[in-house]
């Protein structure tokens, strides 16, 4: 069995981590419930915001981590562990599934009989949208997800001990077997968390697209992590400007990648120009909603489009914290663009009540990821690629 | 076979001295065509023929003698034309978009592939130019001042093809010739021959292999690669909005960039797979385009279908999902309708038969992937056949529905065109180095040095 000369020491987290995990958990948590009791259905879609940004954050790390043992990719390995820590949010997401369970016709039209009287195209869908499926489907999809998931670290982490080559190459078939899974789980849940909410619209491409800001999601996320990481001196020194520049190109590149689905999207209904799919996009420049809909142009692409172009940009640390935390903003106001016009056609709306679920979500990532952490090693020591993961450089 | 992760698998098996690349590579550069060159160059010069006097009927007579039928105005035309660039896009994936990603395992592959685009995009550019009915007039397609006042209606997406293929064209070439001029100079340095020295000596513009001319190779090198990606996602995006930006049901749908993307991607895969083989077999090159490449393609080749195979599914399901009785018609039709026998040939030949590359047995077997590569081109030639023909042959008015046949002269086309690639693609293995002899050098064990450390690459 080989061993790898890793200098990594394992360094606790600075305590006040924890405190303001625990501190932004009980703010947000009170909040919500405020916002619960004030609107019960306005909270509900902001709660439905929080859940769809979380589990296509979990679910897309585990993604990524499948693409790298299927890659075969190397200068990754140091960067999987905080991959694997954000996994476990397919478990945690489904908290902020709740409000919407109790709400759930208000949230949902076609749940709602009287909707469903007037619109005989959506009866039409009953087959597909009722609850009781909707139910089945979301919970296959995190209990599959989440099985692979829970196989896949497992294997992981038991190499830090004992460096076995075979728990590698478990692990990538089991990442080719979940890749179709995983495929199929995230259209899903973007299909009907996030399409149904207007029953008459239809896009075939929008599985694609909440994938495409997903994986941009976790990956940024991903990058801001490591980054904060080696602020304080947590990664050991062997990891370079060069593994951050991968980090940078593979931001620019999924920036880019969503950027062409949603411009897919949205060039093809505008130029057929048919009613039954162009009173999406119409119903999003009403009132303040138009405002919204251009600065999404700017906000997700624009800006860190050219944040991240130039060459130096990619590895620059501040740089890539700047954008790190600026796409995890972006896919928010993303979602609020999809998922609140249902809720406020009129114009957009923000107050204190959009912030509760937001601010607990944060906390509980926090407090996720200072359990993992203090559980598990921030380096896969005994990863057998580990060696060249070291010596990696552009 | 247990698979050591700690060590890098060196892309070239063997560990060949510079020595030996250059004849090897060189060789066929500098032998005369042998009686097996001969044969197949016939072959595919007849097909050239067949596809030549297909076009004299074209030209003579006019398009009428094509099987295009009202509603059915788009045939063969365009199935050709988008099979065609589909196949031209593998080459820019390997050359360009898999050097970004410093992929080691692109180098043996990566000259020939990039010469099939240029092959492909060149054949594929016969079929727009053609079906304009007055190709003599084609000039037109470009805006330039004229005594007519013809202007170009930059609302097309066809327009936007006759720009997005000409400059993916031009690009591929440039990235393709900067490649050779190193070869090029190597061959001059090589070759006895005194008309050859002159040729070589012309088209490798003077390079020396300076330490200057390696740093500014490499700077445009990286420049046109980056160019070429966006280029290339680009040409199949417009490629698909040929068909996605109009309302014809089956036609419409916002999947198709894409899912266009993907299917050319798996259709050229699949084609480059298929020469290689043939080229590594012919040319002993087994060691330089290695059993693992070919695996590698084969991964491609089933992730693409894979994309293809969830388009097909997301199309489906979502012509049922959106009410819409046309499109839902369009679907079943599809399946069930006159062209089911095509619809099947492309589900099979797309999603099916690649699934078998789950297996690594069958992955790494040379007959199995032949079989299968060609399946998937038969495959993906009837996706655009089916995209086309069945939406267009029920269209709105019942009345009007129609059968599409193709003629005699189609089929003849159709030949003509895999006569003039595979033609072209011969040509190019007798007179150009079909592999990177430089490329080739510096992935060998031992040619790269480490920046980081004094110690140098420990080879295998």
């Amino acid at each position: 069995m080989n061993q790898n000369n890793h200098d990594y020491v394992k360094k606790p987290l600075p305590p006040k981590f924890g405190t303001y995990g625990l501190g932004f958990a009980a703010l947000g948590l009170i909040l919500s419930i405020l916002a619960l009791v004030a609107d019960p259905v306005r909270a509900s879609f902001d709660s439905l915001i929080v859940f769809v940004f979380l589990i296509g954050m979990g679910m897309c790390s585990l993604f990524l981590i499948g693409l790298e043992y299927l890659t075969g990719a190397v200068w990754s390995v140091p960067f999987r562990r905080i991959a694997e820590y954000l996994v476990p949010l397919v478990f945690i997401a489904p908290i902020f599934a709740i409000p919407v369970f109790f709400n759930f016709s208000h949230v949902f039209q076609w749940a709602n009989p009287e909707y469903l009287t007037l619109h005989k195209t959506v009866m039409a869908k009953t087959a597909f949208l009722n609850p009781q499926f909707f139910y089945i489907r979301i919970t296959a999809i995190i209990v599959l997800v989440g099985l692979f998931s829970i196989v896949i670290i497992r294997n992981s982490a038991k190499q830090d001990n004992n460096s076995d080559q075979n728990l590698t190459k478990k692990n990538i078939r089991l990442s080719a077997g979940l890749m179709p899974i995983f495929g199929l789980g995230i259209t899903l849940i973007g299909i009907d968390w996030i399409m149904s909410l207007e029953p008459l619209w239809f896009s075939t491409i929008f599985g694609v697209y909440y994938f495409a800001g997903s994986l941009l999601t976790a990956f940024a996320a991903i990058t801001l992590i490591a980054i904060k990481l080696k602020s304080f001196g947590a990664l050991p020194s062997w990891i370079t400007k060069d593994h951050f520049y991968n980090l940078g190109a593979f931001l620019f590149a999924f920036i880019n990648f969503w950027a062409y689905i949603a411009f897919s999207q949205f060039m093809l209904i505008w130029y057929a120009n048919l009613p039954e799919e162009t009173f999406w996009f119409l119903s999003r420049t009403q009132g303040s909603w138009l405002y919204i809909s251009i600065g999404i142009i700017f906000i997700k692409f624009i800006i860190p489009y050219a944040g991240l172009l130039s060459q130096p940009s990619k590895s620059n640390i501040n740089r890539l914290k700047y954008v790190g935390w600026w796409i995890i903003f972006a896919q928010f106001f993303d979602l609020y663009w999809l998922i609140m016009p249902t809720f406020s056609k009129s114009g957009a709306v923000f107050s204190w009540t959009e912030l509760g679920f937001p601010l607990l979500g944060l906390g509980l990532v926090m407090i996720l990821f200072k359990y993992s952490y203090t559980k598990r090693n921030l380096i896969p020591i005994g990863d057998p690629k580990l060696k060249r993961a070291m010596d990696f450089h552009l | 076979m247990q698979t050591d992760y700690t060590v890098e698998t060196s892309v070239v098996e063997g560990n060949p001295s510079f020595k030996q690349i250059d004849e090897l590579i060189g060789a066929p550069l500098e032998t005369l065509p042998n009686r097996n060159f001969l044969i197949a160059i016939s072959i595919t010069a007849s097909m050239l023929l067949t596809g030549a006097i297909a076009l004299g009927f074209s030209l003579y007579y006019g398009i009428g003698m094509w099987g295009n039928n009202n509603p059915v105005g788009w045939g063969f035309d365009i199935v050709n034309f988008v099979f065609w660039v589909g196949i031209g896009h593998a080459g820019t994936l390997i050359s360009a978009i898999l050097f970004l990603f410093r992929q080691k395992w692109r180098t043996g592959i990566a000259r020939f592939a990039e010469g099939m685009t240029i092959f492909a995009v060149m054949t594929a550019g016969l079929f727009p130019a053609l079906h304009t009915g007055r190709p003599w007039l084609d000039h037109y397609l470009i805006p330039h001042p004229n005594d007519h006042s013809l202007w170009v209606n930059f609302t097309s997406p066809l327009l936007w093809d006759v720009f997005a293929v000409s400059t993916y064209f031009i690009v591929s070439a440039i990235f393709w010739y900067v490649g050779l001029i190193p070869d090029f100079a190597n061959l001059r340095d090589r070759t006895k021959n005194k008309i050859k020295k002159i040729v070589y000596t012309i088209t490798s513009f003077g390079w020396r292999g300076s330490n200057r001319h390696w740093q500014n190779y490499e700077m445009v090198y990286l420049i046109l690669a980056g160019f070429a990606t966006p280029l290339v996602l680009s040409v199949h995006t417009i490629v698909s909005f040929d068909f996605a930006v109009s309302i014809i049901p089956g036609w419409h749908t916002t999947i198709f960039p894409p899912y266009f993307v993907a299917g050319a991607v798996f259709s050229g895969f699949a084609m480059v797979q298929n020469c290689l083989i043939l080229l590594r077999k012919v040319f002993h090159y087994e060691h330089i385009i290695t059993l693992d490449t070919l695996e590698k393609m084969n991964k491609i080749i089933i992730v693409t279908g894979s994309m293809v195979g969830y388009a097909y599914a997301m199309e489906f399901f979502i012509a049922w999902y959106s009410g819409n009785s046309a499109e839902a018609f369009t679907f079943v039709n599809r399946a069930f309708g006159d062209y089911a026998w095509a619809y099947w040939i492309m589900v099979s030949c797309n999603v099916i038969f690649p699934q078998l590359f789950w297996i690594k047995k069958l992955r790494r077997s040379i007959p199995v992937m032949l079989v299968i590569g060609i399946l998937v081109n038969v495959g993906m030639w009837f996706e655009r056949f089916v995209i086309t023909v069945t939406s267009l042959s029920r269209d709105f008015l019942p009345s009007s529905w129609a059968y599409y046949k193709p003629t005699l002269v189609d089929g003849g086309l159709l030949i003509g065109s895999f006569g003039l690639f595979f033609t072209l693609l011969l040509i190019f293995t007798k007179t150009m180095p079909v592999v990177s002899i430089a490329e080739i050098k510096a992935v060998l064990p031992g040619a790269q040095p480490t920046h980081h450390k004094a110690e140098s690459n420990n080879g295998k």
